[in-house]
């Protein structure tokens, strides 16, 4: 991400997300959280303190500050809990491939510390600043979620701090274990309306020999969609498949031994039709990072995420085009072909174009069985269009859940508004 | 009741552990089984009070039960009422735990079973779902006098997409049919418990279970997409998107499908599932390495790992697994070796051959007395049938056994097993190994005889080393659920506050209670209201400064 990220709390009496705290340092006109009262911050270090911060009042969990705006505004937060003072890596055994590390530790740190060891979290979701606690309760993932999966596959333990002040944990140390429920998955997309991440325990990997990178430009829909089939069909592997339109790019990754990374991506190329480049280690790490920076966006954009069946759906590439145009907005779009996740960050044109276009567009992804959410949106765009559209199955019982675990709706409330 | 013993290829009873007989356990549980723990009381309305529900009015709840679902469902649902037929269904492969059902129903549609179960909560009568009653954790146990959902009819392939790599079953699909009908678009679906020729896919998501390869290509959890459920309120949800034909990587909100998986059919009945598939690697290899002595085997598992290599599978038998396999299935493994390990190695040819070569020369290195590299497809399927037989081969070495599921950190993996010898010797019983040692997950297995009335000795046996991988850092259970057997043992791993949680989270699928009762937390009823050694959090604990785990 852009810009220099804070992992402090909020200044004293700011009104947390229109601060220089907020979404990395960038100054912001967003005003995603509605406050009524002067809110306090507390940066709470051990665990004890954790729970006491969090048994009274209204209470907005903050990790670096980078998904404040992810989903519905959140109503008169009064305290808001920075993890920033829990930021450690408690036990790393190299040996059995595992890391204990409290909620508030950065992932760009944990991922240095353990390539101290050779090994490596392989997790790359565009905020590498966010904190892991964050990462997990925003069910972010990053292109390589194709071959390693999303954190929910590489959490293995949990320790929770739940609105009652409970203490709970489930998992433990070892990658394999279904003793009880695991409530890691439960706090996997929770926003912070559930509990705090207090400390996780993640099932680590060894650090790749190469990471290769092979781009094909001209890709247009249909392209990118056959060309991602004959991909995930063949035998190579492919640990990313991206691709951006309106630049009809497509990226294709492998990982692997330096021999093993290489043969894969030469029986790729094989594979692809277009014009083929391979890129060399500096414009591999050179194009990601510009990647990361196109998903997160920046204040005053409107980024909307759609989840939908594996594929490109050619009629929502065009339906977005269309409705860009219609509201006189540019659209672009980063599509994870194999898993069926879209981005989209909408620039240009004003709050009334942002909202025609999300509410739009989200009738055509809702129309092949998708879902769409906001994760930032221009300022004015809430007040016409709501951050959640069609809810999933289960909707009741997440309903249920929240009841059951926040009775008083103190955590984030209002977050995922208008579902509960 | 007559005695199944077990037998080397036989699959129903292959699964059949342990004889029948009085569970140490039974003296404790009382007549309405598992499900007193949240009374039916509430459902409906009803007002009765008391704990337990009185037979008399079980009875007429179960008749009024079938009188509905036959009103509604028609002839196509078959019910089961006759003692007799229902004693088939009064256990799964946990044995030594048998409760009659009430009464057995075998939709023979999926849009059979929200009536089932909308019937069970109108009556207040508890229920579990079962497929193909493999588990070994007792999770498809009845509760006393009440109703067993069995999937077994549901049993359908809907639809595989080759594109998309994903299929949508019924939730009585046996695993291995998924990858055999995945299989002409060279694609299979990765889960492989050793029971994957009969267990289901419905049993699979209720327990998350694993297998072999899951070191590296992980759980159920990992490869279902979506679950269509009729939840325990008697409505119909798509967990992990909202239609089951689009399902979703990343739905929005709370994982409940994450929740699910592994959730022991305690969170409502699976009816459809979506599946994700992956592309047969383009190679495997596969090696045996006997070792003299069970250290150098747990040190070579060590040295694989730390090299960053993931094989797909790393299997450790010991002597005593050794020979019942070999007398079993002649699968060519070394009768006098102390410890053999299968690895494998899958992926991409360059890679997973030059990765295959630094495996083949760190065994030697560790004192590798034989290596034997499978040649061929044959050679390779003769290695996995000696494995995936153990258990049915321990009928070789005594009729009857009790089987653990207990994890430990890989690296204490040595010292499990000491501990384990250990244990066995002071018990005076005989401990066969086969597990699953590149992800730590030990399956002991405990050999008895019930006729010299070494059962209870058994059972304490297998309590005590499950609670000894908890105390090396470990779990209770890998892969076969905590079910009613492991049940009494989870105060030994998480503290009243984390089962409190736990139960929160289930009370917000099932308010009634009649989903499955009595599975995975521990009763007073099951295991009597206290227990010694139970966790009592250390203030140190609280603040932060220690860990438990």
């Amino acid at each position: 991400m852009v810009g220099p990220s804070s992992s402090a709390p909020p200044p004293g009496g700011a009104t947390p997300g229109s601060g220089s705290a907020a979404d990395g340092g960038g100054t912001t006109a967003e005003a995603p959280i509605v406050s009524h009262a002067a809110p306090r911050s507390i940066t709470p270090t051990t665990l004890k303190d954790l729970r006491d911060a969090v048994t009274a009042g209204t209470v907005l969990i903050r990790g670096t500050g980078t998904a404040t705006t992810w989903g519905a505004p959140v109503r008169d937060p009064r305290t808001t809990v920075s993890l920033a003072g829990m930021d450690r890596v408690l036990d790393h055994r190299p040996a059995d491939m595992t890391v204990h590390v409290q909620g508030g530790i950065r992932l760009d740190a944990l991922q240095a510390q353990l390539a101290l060891r050779g090994q490596w979290l392989p997790y790359d979701p565009a905020r590498s600043e966010a904190t892991i606690g964050g990462l997990l309760a925003t069910g972010d993932a990053g292109p390589r979620r194709l071959a390693y999966g999303s954190l929910r596959e590489l959490v293995i333990g949990a320790t929770m701090v739940f609105p009652d002040g409970a203490i709970a944990k489930s998992g433990g140390h070892v990658i394999k274990n279904v003793a009880g429920y695991d409530l890691a998955k439960l706090c996997h997309g929770s926003l912070g309306t559930l509990g705090v991440v207090a400390e996780l325990v993640l099932r680590v990997h060894p650090l790749p020999q190469t990471s290769r990178t092979v781009m094909v430009s001209g890709v247009d829909t249909a392209a990118a969609q056959r060309l991602t089939w004959a991909l995930t069909r063949s035998a190579t592997e492919p640990t990313a498949i991206e691709w951006c339109e309106p630049e009809q790019v497509l990226a294709v990754r492998f990982d692997g031994t330096s021999d093993g990374a290489a043969a894969r991506a030469a029986a790729a190329r094989a594979l692809l039709r277009g014009s083929l480049a391979e890129l060399d280690a500096d414009e591999s790490a050179s194009f990601w990072h510009s990647h990361a920076v196109r998903i997160v966006a920046e204040p005053g954009d409107t980024v909307l995420r759609a989840a939908t069946r594996p594929g490109i759906d050619p009629s929502l590439v065009r339906s977005l085009a269309a409705w860009a145009e219609h509201a006189g907005v540019k659209a672009l779009l980063t599509c994870s072909p194999a898993v069926g996740g879209y981005t989209v960050r909408v620039t240009g044109g004003d709050a009334k174009a942002h909202a025609e276009l999300v509410k739009n567009w989200r009738a055509s992804v809702e129309a092949v069985g998708g879902f769409v959410m906001l994760r930032r949106r221009r300022p004015g765009v809430d007040a016409m269009v709501e951050s959640w559209g069609r809810a999933p199955g289960g909707v009741d019982v997440m309903r249920r859940v929240k009841g059951n675990f926040d009775p008083e709706n103190r955590f984030a409330p209002g977050r995922f508004a208008p579902w509960f | 009741m007559e005695r199944k013993p077990c037998r080397a290829g036989d699959y129903q009873n292959t699964y059949m552990i342990g004889g029948p007989g009085v569970h140490p356990r039974d003296t404790a549980r009382p007549p309405s089984g598992g499900a007193v723990r949240r009374s039916p009381a509430r459902i409906g309305g009803t007002g009765r009070g008391g704990k337990g529900v009185p037979d008399v009015d079980r009875e007429a709840a179960l008749r009024a039960v079938l009188a509905d679902v036959s009103a509604e469902c028609g002839p196509g649902l078959r019910a089961l009422t006759g003692a007799a037929e229902r004693r088939a269904y009064e256990t799964d492969a946990l044995t030594a735990h048998r409760i009659l059902p009430g009464l057995v129903l075998l939709p023979a549609d999926r849009s059979q079973v929200a009536p089932i179960v909308r019937a069970c909560l109108r009556h207040g009568v508890p229920y579990v779902a079962r497929g193909a009653g493999t588990g070994l954790s007792g999770g498809a146990l009845p509760s006393e006098s009440g109703l067993v959902i069995s999937l077994a009819r549901l049993n359908r392939i809907l639809e595989v997409d080759p594109d998309r790599r994903t299929a949508i079953v019924e939730p009585g699909t046996t695993n291995l049919s998924i990858s055999a009908a995945a299989g002409e678009y060279d694609l299979y679906y990765a889960p492989d418990p050793s029971s994957q020729v009969v267990c289901t896919i419905g049993g699979n998501v209720a327990e998350n279970s694993g297998g072999a390869h899951c070191l590296k290509y992980g759980f159920t959890s990992h490869h279902v997409l979506a679950v269509e459920v009729v939840l325990p309120d008697g409505s119909v949800a798509v967990l992990g998107s909202d239609d089951i034909e689009a399902p979703c990587y990343d739905a929005p909100g709370y994982d409940l499908r994450g929740v699910f998986v592994g959730a022991e059919g305690t969170c409502g009945v699976a009816t459809r599932i979506a599946v994700r598939l992956l592309r047969r690697p383009e190679v495997v290899r596969t090696l045996v390495a006997d070792f003299p002595d069970v250290p150098s085997a747990c040190d070579t598992v060590s040295a694989v790992i730390a090299a960053g290599i993931v094989p797909s599978a790393i299997e450790m038998m010991d002597n005593l697994a050794i020979r019942a396999c070999e007398d079993a299935v002649h699968a060519g493994y070394d009768r006098n070796a102390a410890a053999s390990l299968i690895i494998e190695l899958d992926g991409p040819a360059e890679e997973c051959t030059e990765l295959f070569e630094k495996v083949s020369a760190m065994c030697t290195a560790h004192g590798c007395a034989r290596l034997r590299i499978a040649a061929d497809a044959a050679e390779r399927a003769a290695i996995w049938a000696g494995r995936k037989a153990a258990f049915a081969a321990m009928g070789r070495l005594s009729p009857e056994f009790l089987l653990q599921d207990g994890v430990v950190p890989r690296t204490r993996l040595a010292e499990a097993l000491t501990g384990i010898a250990g244990l066995a010797a002071g018990a005076g019983l005989r401990v066969a190994n086969v597990f699953h040692a590149g992800d730590g997950n030990l399956h002991p297995l405990v050999l008895y005889r019930a006729d010299a009335g070494q059962e209870p000795a058994a059972a304490a046996l297998a309590a005590a080393i499950a609670e000894l991988c908890v105390a090396l850092g470990g779990s209770l259970s890998g892969e076969h659920g905590i079910g009613v057997d492991k049940a009494c043992s989870m105060p030994e791993m998480f503290s009243p506050a984390d089962l409190t949680a736990m139960d929160r989270l289930r009370a917000a699928f099932d308010p009634s209670g009649l989903c499955n009762p009595g599975k995975v937390f521990p009763t007073p009823a099951l295991c009597g209201e206290s227990r010694a050694g139970a966790y009592q959090p250390h203030p140190l604990e609280e603040t932060g400064k220690i860990q438990r785990w």
